[in-house]
């Protein structure tokens, strides 16, 4: 077990030590609508995933929704849950069980012949969920 | 392992280099609400190091470290000499300002058709050194726990050191500190410097980890906590303030049903060991006591007639 966990780390560690643009894999580009269920907090979200380049639908991938509050990071560790995939191709869907109303940045994990990360913002409210509005950014045209 | 497990364990190797960081001013008697703008800098710093400039990841991490410490030396040469209630306002103001600052700030560059880089408020996404470079996340988790395990080496050397002892007596009387010749300034300076650059390596595994950062994720909120954590786990030990995430994100977190009340619960906690044990659960005496466990104390010398000499 020891050389095994050894045997990561120094992967790990020669890993970190190669150049960051050696590889350009495909990109994965999510839409992500969510609307509430009749158990409060719980969340069923439709996750369509795409090449960001091509547009073309990503069909065949392991999706895991994991989501973390952007305001209080760290701090809530929602178990991830694997997405089904529905009938329209690089379309799939998650039930979410949160522990709060706010917003939630969902971290939607792919993994299988796309391993990525894509990562949305969601507001999540009694009877809604849109996607989060911008926060406000200082500015003198509010003065 | 399974991914739940590891992103829980991630977590709290990460939160736990922000808990050290202000551990670290704590012992020179410096309480900061400010260590989130350090661990923003080195998120920032070390992201656009490996999204944009190409730079390895160690490297990066180092960048981070690095802008992270300097911005700490900077921001600490004027106010540290500020004491108390003073300081720590000064830190929370400019943990704010560099909140803000990233939510202007824009820098972004075209890479394989697609803009990245940061983008003000709207965050700064693809940061993917770890997918690109096919890093799964069990290897993350280890380099993280091999870098604060390299820390808290760092720690075990730094309190047995010279200046180790001089912080722990800035932190205790810092005036006697002062008239015993030791030059407060310069160790308060030299103590924020490695508090930024300890925040700022976590803030760079922050940033490789969810491959996504955002001003607001640097909210004071994550300041308070960092802080908190070493009141709770204890200023006996660099052990203390993982012990306080320990409570904090490891013990609240397992127990779901009170998730939802983590808040109230972790404020009671702090509120309550403030009140019965100010200086943590892992305090000096507690750390004294079982260090003697372990260390046999030296034989009373004799005069060869069994007296004492």
């Amino acid at each position: 077990m020891t050389a095994i966990n050894l045997a990561y780390a120094l992967a790990a560690a020669v890993a970190a030590c190669l150049p960051a643009i050696a590889f350009a894999q495909v990109r994965a580009k999510a839409d992500v609508a969510c609307r509430p269920t009749p158990t409060t907090l719980q969340y069923d979200c439709v996750i369509t995933l795409t090449n960001s380049r091509t547009n073309e639908p990503l069909s065949d991938v392991t999706l895991t929704v994991g989501a973390d509050m952007p305001s209080m990071p760290m701090m809530h560790n929602v178990r991830p849950v694997k997405a089904a995939p529905r009938e329209e191709p690089g379309s799939y869907q998650a039930r979410l069980m949160l522990e709060m109303h706010g917003d939630w940045m969902l971290q939607l994990n792919l993994s299988g012949p796309l391993r990525d990360r894509v990562v949305t913002i969601i507001r999540f409210e009694p009877g809604r969920a849109t996607l989060a509005a911008e926060p406000e950014v200082p500015s003198s045209r509010k003065h | 392992m399974d991914d739940y497990m590891i992103g829980v364990l991630s977590n709290i190797g990460i939160v736990s280099f922000v808990a050290l960081s202000a551990y670290l001013l704590l012992l020179t008697g410096e309480i900061s609400f400010g260590q989130q703008a350090f661990f923003a800098i080195g998120a920032y710093a070390a992201g656009i190091a490996t999204a944009l400039w190409g730079w390895p990841l160690a490297l990066a991490l180092a960048w981070g470290a690095v802008s992270g410490g300097g911005a700490a030396v900077l921001v600490g040469i004027p106010t540290l000499r500020l004491r108390g209630l003073y300081f720590s306002i000064a830190t929370l103001a400019f943990a704010e300002m560099v909140r803000i600052l990233f939510a202007l700030f824009r820098y972004q560059v075209e890479i394989d058709g697609e803009l990245v880089g940061p983008n003000g408020a709207e965050g700064f996404r693809s940061i993917r050194y770890i997918f690109d470079r096919n890093i799964d996340a069990v290897q993350f988790l280890l380099l993280i726990y091999s870098l604060l395990v390299a820390v808290l080496l760092g720690f075990f050397f730094l309190e047995r050191s010279r200046t180790g002892v001089v912080f722990r007596m800035i932190g205790e009387d810092e005036t006697l500190a002062g008239l015993q010749g030791i030059s407060v300034a310069r160790h308060k300076v030299l103590a924020a410097g490695i508090a930024g650059a300890l925040a700022g390596v976590g803030g760079g595994l922050y940033a490789h980890l969810t491959t996504y950062v955002e001003p607001r994720i640097f909210d004071v909120m994550l300041g308070v906590h960092s802080l908190a954590y070493g009141l709770i786990g204890g200023l006996g030990t660099a052990l203390g303030p993982l012990l306080g995430v320990l409570i904090d994100v490891g013990l609240l977190e397992s127990i779901r049903p009170l998730a939802g009340y983590r808040m109230i619960i972790f404020g009671g906690i702090v509120a309550l060991l403030l009140i019965v044990r100010p200086r943590g659960l892992l305090d000096e005496r507690l750390v004294h006591r079982i260090g003697r466990l372990f260390v046999r104390s030296p034989p009373a010398k004799t005069d060869g007639r069994g007296k004492p000499a």
